[in-house]
């Protein structure tokens, strides 16, 4: 009885672990093996050890990519986080055509990179874009946001926020919903302010699900390519150039598979000690 | 698997790119060759090429093109693709570059016998001076010229008739008049921080007798006549001629900023007018060749060519394919009106191009003066590409349009260029 | 909350959501007029009200070019890889939620490795696996790889989804002599449309929207998705501004209708299973 129904989940997770080891892990050591050699997308080249990996220590272009890599998800998961929490606070009340509205605040999410970024850019692109028009009414100077790398930056900041806000919006707004509302009533009746409630019930009890959303978050936007590829392709001079950017220029543009495929090691080392350190800390508290 | 739409669109270059797909001839004894273009200019060029290919079809019935537009968008991976998964086209037309590079992976198939048979009879006389040879690499040519895509300084007559500024003829008198005509909302000279705003660094080096590489293939990034072009750049950028949204543009918004008027010069393709309204096209003129610091005059242009792919399993129908697409491609420019100029002398006494005031004035002062990125050096070589590519010399035309210092920008640039030339 | 005080705070809420949702939406609201200006009047100027609003974009966009080539090659991947994606997480999260052990909670963890595995390592090397299957520029290349990448996400919605649903169920079946895979379809699987509709819809969305990986396998026009057929429209030579809008504005429908249908009936909760071993 038992040995059957060992093999049992087995079963369950064959067509997963298929896939799984079909899309990522052969890619995964065969990236690794490019990484040790010097080859193109032609041709696989001579092996050259860690020399990719030294290089990539050395070069300045790296570190301010992983730089920027993590200023950008940092910036992003508070931003969307904050966003995200207050809308879901708004909607989580009793409004007419909610449901209208729950997919209204979704479409920065559900439209293609592309299209958003072809409206974004169309937005601030130069001294007569909407975004500076306004800025004139307001009698400020026109910024030219792509042209300027801290502007640029922004710019990149401002759309990711804007594309991920949604999706944390929907699970924290399912988070809200599902907190008893016995809490509050328990609250209510002690005499604790709004605020207070907020703080000593909703919060704690969004917790684990905030928790989970930052580190997926965090994940998702080190790994981003669409957003800076399509806004800015990594300028003014590789200002918004992330480590995915930075992986792709060396394998498509230049043509050096080894160093491309290093750098992408290289986040993946990074994404996953994060994870470790994280998970740790959870499991701790 | 190809839609046959069947109606020709007169807008749009996606549509051009559909109605290229011909459907499937009928099949026996017949070679189908699979022909690449890149899209040389507005919705008209593919058009025209298009109905090329059905004529030589019509007059070659045991031959068969299949002709397919390619957008210029992330092109190399279009064609890296293609041939890493072994559906390469039998020939294409390309980057200035394409060809070497592409050849240094083993892709292209050289063609040798036909530049001897064009040798032969004569025919190759009517390429311009040096194209052919250019397209020599590792003792093989490697692709056969057809257009030569050269940069020009454009000018709007309005702006400079208003202001009763003559054209300049060398760099100071351009800087002088930039400044000049910057006033309100209307800036001296458009450019772009992109591909085609780094053809400004190219074109200003080559201008001043400078380049990339001397004839050795070597880098020479840091001589003195390339500092000195990028530091008048700089200069134009420092007078506030420049717009200071140039760094984030790209090649569209510095076009338009141009045919509307909001800036006087610009630096492009002699086929900017043509994708402007009549009345656009009235105000703009051509300068002279400019003068740099030390008198030089010239400026970049690539010889873009014609090349087989190794991949081919009918080369000689191919070649008699090449062969007839380039001499009777004229088509091209009298209803395409392709960007870049013909490669061959003959086209030149067309109407098309003597009743042009700008288009002859190009030909006869632009032409012989063309150097390519790698000016001082004979020939191309596959490093060439992958330097316009890689997006070095870009940024480096982002910090100048910044206001940033050239000096260190350009020892920088050196130091990314040479591991990339490697 | 006094009844009193309800419909005019309702009333307020109302307003602000409706101004906040409009301001956030303004690129996207920018964008669908722009679709109905030609090319010549989006340039001409940034007006926001179309001055002479006109269909012809649309017109042109469906009749002349190739994008409903583009719309159908997206539809079929997203579908596809949908499909696979339910069913490989359905099982998989049925088998988390079930069953505990070493060999799940192994599993568990390297749902969370492929999630962050930066997809840009496996371009090269699955390109030469699908060269040899001949999947380049074939859409099967395409929804494999969005299959895998969807896998940890889907899963860990599954499980949680699963996890709600009480054992007592499968077990009362097991008692009846069901195996487990009959207890699965018979008594969890009906319980699971919430949870699938939540799966499918996401998975559906991603795929349909992903523009990296369908660019680097799908270089063939007539096998372009959308989001890379779109891309062409920004050309070197000419920005065509009216037809990249109203593209823009079309691609958004389907997803925006299937979400403004289907919502209702989604459980949205179920990310916090996930990265829990």
């Amino acid at each position: 009885m038992k040995a059957r129904l060992d093999l049992l989940p087995f079963a369950f997770l064959l067509p997963s672990i298929a896939l799984i080891g079909l899309v990522i892990a052969w890619p995964l050591l065969t990236g690794i093996d490019y990484s040790l050699h010097a080859g193109t997308m032609l041709r696989q080249g001579r092996f050259v050890g860690l020399d990719n990996y030294t290089a990539l220590m050395g070069d300045e272009d790296f570190w301010h990519a992983l730089r920027f890599s993590v200023v950008f998800a940092v910036a992003n998961v508070v931003g969307a986080y904050l966003l995200g929490l207050g809308i879901a606070l708004l909607m989580n009340a009793d409004i007419p055509g909610r449901g209208f509205f729950r997919v209204a605040f979704l479409l920065p999410w559900i439209i293609p990179s592309i299209v958003s970024v072809v409206s974004w850019r169309w937005l601030v692109a130069d001294a007569n874009a909407p975004v500076n028009l306004l800025l004139k009414l307001m009698g400020a100077n026109p910024i030219y946001f792509l042209s300027s790398d801290a502007w640029a930056q922004v710019v990149v900041f401002a759309v990711k926020i804007w594309r991920s806000f949604p999706f944390m919006m929907l699970s924290l707004l399912a988070g809200l919903q599902g907190i008893d509302r016995t809490l509050y009533e328990a609250t209510a009746i002690d005499g604790a302010s709004r605020w207070q409630s907020f703080l000593y019930v909703t919060m704690p009890q969004l917790r684990n699900v905030s928790i989970v959303l930052c580190i997926l978050m965090t994940i998702w936007t080190i790994n981003d390519f669409e957003t800076p590829f399509l806004i800015t392709g990594g300028g003014p001079s590789y200002a918004t150039e992330n480590l995915i950017l930075m992986a792709f220029r060396y394998v498509f543009v230049r043509n050096q598979v080894g160093i491309g495929s290093a750098v992408s090691f290289v986040t993946f080392i990074i994404l996953t000690g994060l994870a470790l350190v994280l998970l740790r800390r959870q499991r701790e508290s | 698997m190809a839609i046959d739409i069947g109606l020709v669109a007169r807008r749009g270059l996606i549509a051009c790119a559909l109605a290229s797909m011909l459907a499937a001839a009928p099949a026996r004894a017949q070679t189908v060759l699979n022909f690449w273009d890149m899209v040389w200019g507005p919705p008209e060029y593919s058009e025209t090429a298009k109905k090329l290919v059905d004529r030589y079809n019509a007059e070659n019935p045991k031959i068969q093109v299949k002709y397919r537009a390619v957008p210029w968008a992330n092109w190399y991976q279009t064609y890296v693709t293609a041939i890493g998964a072994g559906t390469a086209p039998d020939l294409s037309t390309g980057a200035g570059y394409q060809p070497v590079q592409l050849y240094d992976q083993g892709a292209i198939h050289p063609i040798d016998d036909l530049v001897a048979e064009l040798k032969a009879s004569g025919e190759l006389d009517d390429f311009l001076p040096g194209t052919v040879e250019r397209l020599k690499y590792d003792g093989h040519y490697v692709s056969l010229p057809w257009a030569v895509d050269i940069r020009v300084w454009l000018y709007r007559k309005d702006l400079l008739a208003a202001a009763k500024i003559a054209p300049p003829t060398n760099w100071a008198e351009l800087r002088a008049a930039a400044k000049a005509l910057t006033a309100g909302d209307k800036y001296g000279v458009a450019a772009s921080g992109d591909t085609g705003g780094s053809h400004y660094l190219y074109s200003l080096m080559v201008n001043n007798g400078g380049g990339l590489f001397d004839a050795k293939r070597t880098l020479t990034v840091q001589a003195p006549r390339n500092l000195e072009a990028l530091e008048f750049l700089a200069g134009i950028v420092k007078d506030g001629s420049v717009s200071p949204a140039s760094a984030g543009y790209d090649s569209a918004g510095r076009r338009r900023a141009f045919m509307l008027g909001q800036a006087a010069f610009i630096l492009d393709g002699p086929g900017l007018p043509d994708s402007g309204t009549p009345e656009a096209r009235e105000q703009i003129g051509v300068l002279p060749p400019l003068s740099g610091m030390h008198g030089d005059k010239g400026t970049v242009a690539w010889t873009n060519s014609i090349m087989v792919y190794e991949q081919t399993r009918h080369y000689a129908e191919t070649k008699d394919f090449l062969k007839w697409w380039s001499r009777n491609q004229k088509p091209l420019w009298t209803e395409g009106h392709a960007g870049p100029m013909p490669a061959r002398m003959s086209f030149h006494k067309d109407p098309y191009f003597k009743d042009s005031a700008l288009r002859s004035f190009i030909v006869e002062n632009y032409l012989p003066l063309g150097k390519t990125t790698g000016a001082n050096a004979p020939g191309i070589f596959a490093a060439l590409n992958a330097l316009e590519g890689d997006g070095v010399m870009q940024s480096l035309t982002q910090e100048i349009l910044q206001g940033k210092d050239v000096g260190p920008g350009l020892a920088k640039a050196e130091g990314k260029l040479k591991t990339i030339v490697q | 909350m006094m009844a009193g005080q309800a419909k005019p705070r309702r009333t307020l809420r109302f307003c602000a959501v409706t101004a906040i949702a409009a301001a956030i939406n303004a690129p996207v609201i920018f964008m669908v007029m722009n679709a109905f200006q030609t090319t010549e009047d989006i340039n001409a100027s940034h007006d926001l009200i179309p001055a002479h609003p006109t269909l012809a974009n649309f017109v042109f966009l469906l009749a002349r070019t190739v994008y409903v080539t583009f719309f159908l090659n997206s539809g079929l991947v997203a579908l596809a890889s949908t499909v696979l994606t339910l069913i490989a997480a359905g099982l998989a999260g049925y088998a988390l939620s079930r069953w505990k052990g070493r060999l799940l909670a192994g599993y568990a963890r390297v749902l969370l490795m492929v999630q962050m595995f930066p997809i840009i390592m496996a371009l090269i090397p699955l390109f030469i696996i699908f060269r040899k299957l001949g999947l380049i520029n074939h859409p099967a290349s395409v929804i494999i790889v969005y299959t895998a990448v969807h896998l940890p996400f889907a899963t860990w919605m599954f499980r949680s989804f699963f996890d709600s649903i009480p054992r007592e169920l499968d077990e009362a079946a097991l008692v009846d002599g069901c195996s487990r895979l009959q207890a699965f379809r018979r008594v969890v699987l009906p319980l699971a449309g919430p949870g699938t509709a939540a799966v499918a819809i996401f998975s559906f969305l991603l795929s349909y929207n992903e523009f990296f990986i369908a660019s680097v396998f799908l270089r063939d026009e007539g096998m372009m998705t959308v989001p890379v057929g779109v891309q062409m429209f920004m050309q070197q030579y000419a920005t065509d501004w009216g037809s990249l809008m109203a593209a823009a504005t079309v691609t958004m429908v389907p997803t925006f209708l299937m979400f403004l249908f289907v919502q209702k009936y989604v459980a949205y909760g179920g990310v916090e299973g996930g990265v829990k071993g």
